[in-house]
């Protein structure tokens, strides 16, 4: 269980020695101390380029390559071994990569499985119920080789939605989305997230997620 | 187990070298091959010196003085205290024993289908820990009526072919000889007392060419009858390391010692054995480990190919030893496989120079040490092979 996420004087290590540049001198995230305590939902806005892949990596232990401190709940991240990352990644941390990053051999049904086995959290019914109200059930034995970029979006925010978590972590959610496609994922993201008490924090370039947000911010 | 419709494995096991790991699996086979054929033919013709001397293993060199001119005037083919612990200080020594010899006079009577044949004897004893076996009734304490003797195998031909047929006396079995009654006569020169024992001859030794009774005996007989107490022995049993060694030649040649039996030769035929298994071994070995680098290049170009699959996985809350473990599987199910087939093929050697070993009335060694061998070789290769692959997927852990 993760109750707050702290970022302490966080700067991407390719924008160090610009820290009086554009974006980093404008950035509310980069070298500032920042929290996100759980139950909020937050809204990070910002340019393509100014970083905020890799915020989500650094948060989820994709990547280490900062300097200044994350902490969960106090603790020092940068300390974790790769067990206890793939550990709380099954449980308590959940994202959704901006690229997707389905495999492309696997069907739908494969592709969301292979998360779901980890954590059995889903039943294969759960699975295609969220797969029908995003209307995309009539997919589950294609491989994702042959789907679209945003019915592999739905995909993979299925997959993300697989497993317990405290904060849940959409980069760019809704980016090849409709807006009506973009309200109906908001609505289950939304519904997965009070049912399980948890955070949601969202990035956007410009389509944001229609999701209620607590603090909007400008990375 | 590797389950064909498992999903994950569905994913890893793209990029598979099957000709490369086929590759790995012959070279390996060979490899293995040779080593455990190579230990076992060694353990099995090792057997044949063993077998041929079970009363004394080879590594054991009876040592005399050479008997020249000047000695016999001087009568001097004794070993001194000094020799001995030159001897025991010698790298290739591991004990030395003194062969005692009785210091009075002896007689012995055997009575045979009712002719009685009597003859002046010499015993000698060593110590009882010089002995590979011990017949049951081995030893003796003062008051026993009844000695124990080994004799050579010579002596027992010498009378069955020699003396028997000429006399008209039973030939006998070894086991035979054990059941007749024989009366050793030991008499002191000072005063001409003589007392008689019983005595049974429980063994034969074919490389101790002497009449062996119990040191025990020995000792407390030299102590009751023998005039000079203090003799020095002639005669030495030295344990030695490796038989084969020319250092032990040339320093016994340097002292004028005499070994008998063909020991050192024998040695020499072994100790050239282990070298040739050696470089046959070392042979199998070099292969297994050409064999272990061609496996690792398969898996590091394999999980290179793999690369963001496994990075993807382990986004995905897997963790390295979760996703390494399909690529154990593969290489442990390998290397069962090869391990399983070179035992077979050691098998199969083994029966080929086995029959001929039959026909000399040996029995080969044991299988067990070179299996040993075999699962020991294979498990080190495995390990290793684990540690590479765990040690390549958790490289993939962070991305870029």
């Amino acid at each position: 269980m993760i109750k707050t996420i702290t970022l302490n004087n966080v700067l991407p290590r390719v924008f160090a020695g610009s820290e009086k540049e554009s974006p980093v001198k404008d950035s509310q995230v980069w070298l500032h101390k920042l929290e996100f305590t759980c139950t909020n939902n937050y809204l990070i806005e910002a340019e393509s380029g100014t970083g905020k892949s890799s915020l989500c990596s650094f948060i989820y232990g994709n990547r280490n390559d900062y300097s200044g401190e994350i902490l969960f709940d106090g603790e020092n991240v940068r300390n974790f071994t790769v067990e206890r990352w793939c550990e709380l990644r099954t449980h308590a941390l959940a994202l959704l990569p901006q690229e997707m990053r389905l495999f492309p051999e696997l069907t739908t049904m494969e592709n969301i499985q292979i998360k779901n086995r980890l954590t059995g959290y889903k039943t294969e019914s759960e699975i295609l119920d969220m797969l029908r109200r995003l209307e995309i059930s009539d997919k589950v034995h294609q491989p994702a080789a042959y789907l679209s970029v945003g019915q592999q979006q739905r995909v993979a925010i299925v997959r993300a939605l697989c497993q317990p978590f405290d904060f849940l972590i959409l980069d760019e959610p809704v980016s090849h989305l409709d807006e009506r496609n973009n309200a109906i994922v908001a609505r289950l993201i939304d519904e997965e997230a009070k049912a399980q008490n948890a955070s949601v924090i969202a990035t956007s370039v410009g389509n944001k997620i229609n999701l209620p947000m607590s603090i909007q911010i400008n990375l | 187990m590797l389950k064909r419709n498992n999903v994950v494995w569905r994913l890893l096991r793209r990029n598979v070298s099957v000709s490369q790991i086929v590759g790995y699996a012959l070279a390996n086979l060979v490899g293995l091959s040779i080593v455990l054929t190579a230990i076992q033919f060694y353990n099995d013709i090792n057997q044949v010196w063993e077998e041929e001397d079970s009363f004394f293993s080879k590594d054991y060199l009876i040592i005399s003085k050479r008997v020249s001119g000047v000695n016999t005037l001087f009568g001097n083919t004794a070993f001194s205290e000094r020799d001995i612990e030159d001897i025991k200080s010698q790298p290739w020594t591991r004990k030395v024993g003194k062969f005692t010899a009785a210091a009075f006079d002896v007689r012995a009577s055997i009575n045979l289908g009712g002719h009685g044949v009597s003859s002046a004897l010499f015993l000698e004893s060593i110590p009882d820990d010089f002995f590979d076996i011990k017949p049951d009734d081995w030893g003796f304490t003062p008051g026993q009526r009844e000695v124990p003797i080994i004799l050579s195998k010579d002596y027992l031909a010498l009378y069955n072919f020699g003396f028997a047929t000429t006399r008209g006396l039973p030939q006998l079995s070894e086991s035979t000889i054990g059941k007749v009654p024989l009366k050793l006569y030991l008499s002191r020169a000072s005063d001409n007392a003589t007392e008689v024992y019983a005595a049974r001859i429980v063994g034969f030794s074919s490389r101790m060419n002497t009449i062996a009774v119990p040191q025990d005996f020995l000792e407390w007989a030299n102590d009751r009858y023998a005039t000079d107490k203090n003799k020095m022995p002639s005669r030495l049993i030295i344990e030695v390391n490796s038989p084969g060694n020319p250092d032990i030649t040339s320093y016994l040649e340097q002292n004028n010692y005499e070994v008998a039996g063909d020991k050192v030769d024998n040695g020499k035929a072994s100790y050239f054995l282990s070298i040739i298994t050696a470089v046959v071994v070392s042979v199998g070995i070099i292969i297994c480990i050409l064999a272990f680098f061609i496996l690792m290049l398969s898996i590091y170009l394999l999980l290179q190919k793999n690369k963001e699959k496994l990075h993807d996985l382990m986004l995905l809350g897997y963790s390295p030893s979760q996703v390494a473990r399909y690529y154990y599987q593969l290489v442990g199910l390998v290397n069962v496989g090869v391990l399983a087939f070179a035992i077979i093929i050691l098998l199969v050697a083994t029966m080929l120079w086995r029959a001929p070993l039959d026909e000399l009335g040996v029995e080969g060694a044991s299988l067990l040490p070179s299996i040993i061998i075999g699962v020991v070789i294979v498990g080190i290769i495995t390990i290793g092979n684990f540690v590479a692959i765990t040690r390549n997927v958790k490289n993939n852990f962070y991305g870029k």
